[in-house]
């Protein structure tokens, strides 16, 4: 699924060296976190995997692409193949609930008679099937963030990638969104999800990649948050 | 294009006409004064040019005859032209075919000449071609000395000035049109950047959830487009009027400048002021695209 071989990012403007020659390989349905301290390099990570930022050396392969190497013109395709989940939802303030979902389906051009029925199973599985007409101003954290995530989903993604995706909630918010990750994992989806969350990470105790400045210090397949949080 | 794309692309389109509505006023109104402005040099230098080139090419002389000329002195006006050097032919025009002629270059603007009833006053006249251009003066001023006849007209004279004038009416509008053309741009690049801002945070959710940069972009060049062709439309609309008006003040006074007809002519005009408009506002958005919208 990803394939990262002695990738390192340097951003240009600051010359800050974000990641230094990492190499992981992630496989079909697994359930990885990414943990470290705050500028360790994890959104870098993220980012690197839909090409937001692209790698300054190195290879990566995500979903059978090579990253480094495809036409710009391609990463629209590799695109469809992720869901992108982010810490502040994202979402657009003057569409509903169902809009919101949809429109990742419609800027694809997908067949609208499939937008309805896919829309309406992903809202679903997030459980806000009830409140497809509200809008994000009317709904609570957690809830926006599950339509973000059924957002991420409706197109069927292999890989579903999120940064810090319960760094605005509450606790019990933030379980009700690994409920959520934990099923769409269990359908077969592989799951990358950068976190500060300690208390989630030791108590699910999957597959652990820390990140200290740009090093992979540790990879353990039943891992814990091994910091304090 | 799926329909359901097409459907979203203009729902896309005047969602933001609507919501930066005053921009998208001032747009439209900026366009079409431009191009009401390009479309009155390009009749005016249409009209000119064809002036010219009809006038440059003639070889003719028209000789036009006392009103009170007999017959006989006719004719033997028209003898001692065939007998002159360098003469290709001469043709007698009478009154009616003079106003046949007319009628026939006014066009849908025939009923100009309504207001003169049955009275006819455009004089008899000969037709006189010279082989060579060169020879039209001397022939000319020979033949306005011969009795019975009024005067001999030639184009000539004429035809140089005309071209001076062209000449410089082309290259005024051609600066005027560079100088528009860049006004124009730069306030659809200036709406568009306002649509592009508006729109920064879907931009931003199409391009993750893997939206084509076409498909991104296509919305914004359209609304450009659509600001164009509105403006050109009222430029169009405008420029119809204005020739009309200005077809009617030039027959009722020199009723002898063969203004080109209003149809097809206007016609063309107004295809070419919207085509126009609708390229000025798709380039005025591809640039705005170039710079704000990084897809
Ligand atoms: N867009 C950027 N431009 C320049 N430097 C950046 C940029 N994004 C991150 N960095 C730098 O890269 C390093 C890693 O940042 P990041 O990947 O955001 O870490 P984390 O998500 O673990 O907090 C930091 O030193 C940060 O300052
Ligand atoms: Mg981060």
């Amino acid at each position: 699924m990803i394939h990262m071989r002695d990738v390192s990012k340097v951003y240009d403007d600051t010359g800050a060296v974000a990641l230094d020659h990492v190499s992981v390989d992630i496989g079909k349905g697994e359930f990885v976190f990414i943990v470290g301290a705050s500028g360790a390099g994890k959104s870098t990570f993220i980012r690197m995997l839909f090409r937001e930022v692209l790698p300054s050396s190195g290879v990566l392969e995500v979903n059978g692409r090579d990253v480094v190497k495809m036409d710009r013109s391609d990463v629209p395709y590799l695109r469809r193949g992720l869901g992108v989940i982010f810490q502040d939802y994202r979402l657009l303030p003057d569409k509903t609930v169902y809009e919101n979902v949809a429109f990742a389906m419609e800027v694809i051009e997908a067949p609208r008679r499939l937008i309805q029925r896919s829309v309406n199973s992903v809202l679903d599985v997030v459980g806000l099937r009830d409140k497809y007409k509200s809008f994000p101003s009317q709904l609570s954290g957690g809830e926006q963030q599950r339509v973000a995530i059924a957002r991420a989903i409706v197109n069927a993604p292999a890989i579903v990638i999120a940064d810090e995706p319960t760094g605005n909630l509450d606790p019990e918010t933030s379980w009700d969104i690994m409920d959520i990750f934990q099923r769409i994992n269990a359908a077969g989806t592989t799951i990358v999800m950068a976190t500060h969350d300690k208390n989630i990470v030791d108590t699910m105790r999957r597959r652990v990649i820390a990140i200290e400045d740009g090093h992979i210090v540790r990879d353990e397949a039943r891992g814990v948050y091994g910091y304090e949080a | 294009m799926k329909l359901s794309t097409s459907e979203y692309f203009i729902r896309e389109v005047f969602l933001s006409l609507r919501r930066n509505n005053w921009m998208s006023f001032a747009s439209i109104g900026t366009v079409a004064v431009s191009l009401f402005v390009l479309g009155v040099f390009l009749i005016l230098v249409l009209n000119m040019n064809r002036l010219a080139s009809s006038l440059e090419s003639q070889v003719q002389i028209s000789v036009y005859l006392r009103e009170d000329i007999e017959d006989s002195t006719r004719r033997r006006v028209e003898g001692n032209i065939q007998e002159m050097q360098g003469i290709e032919s001469v043709k007698y025009v009478s009154k009616d075919e003079a106003m046949m002629r007319l009628k026939e270059r006014l066009g849908d603007q025939k009923y100009l000449l309504d207001a003169l009833g049955d009275k006819n006053p455009l004089p008899e006249s000969i037709e006189v071609t010279v082989k060579l251009p060169e020879m039209v003066q001397t022939a000319a001023e020979a033949i306005g000395k011969m009795e019975g006849v009024e005067e001999a007209k030639y184009g000539q004279d004429v035809v140089e000035h005309l071209f001076d004038i062209t000449r410089l009416m082309r290259i005024f509008g051609l600066v005027l049109m560079v100088l528009l053309a860049g006004a124009t741009l730069f306030i659809i690049s200036n709406t568009i950047r306002l649509t592009v801002f508006a729109r920064r945070k879907e931009i931003a959710i199409m391009k993750y959830v893997g939206a084509t940069d076409w498909f991104i972009r296509w919305p914004f060049l359209l609304e450009g487009m659509v600001l164009g062709f509105i403006g050109g439309i009222v430029a169009a609309l405008a420029l119809r009027s204005f020739y009309a008006a200005m077809a009617a003040k030039i027959y009722s006074t020199l009723a002898f400048f063969p203004l080109l007809p209003q149809y097809p002519f206007m016609n063309y005009v107004a295809v070419a002021i919207i085509v126009s408009g609708m390229i000025i506002g798709t380039i005025g958005s591809t640039i705005s695209l170039k710079r704000f919208l990084q897809v």
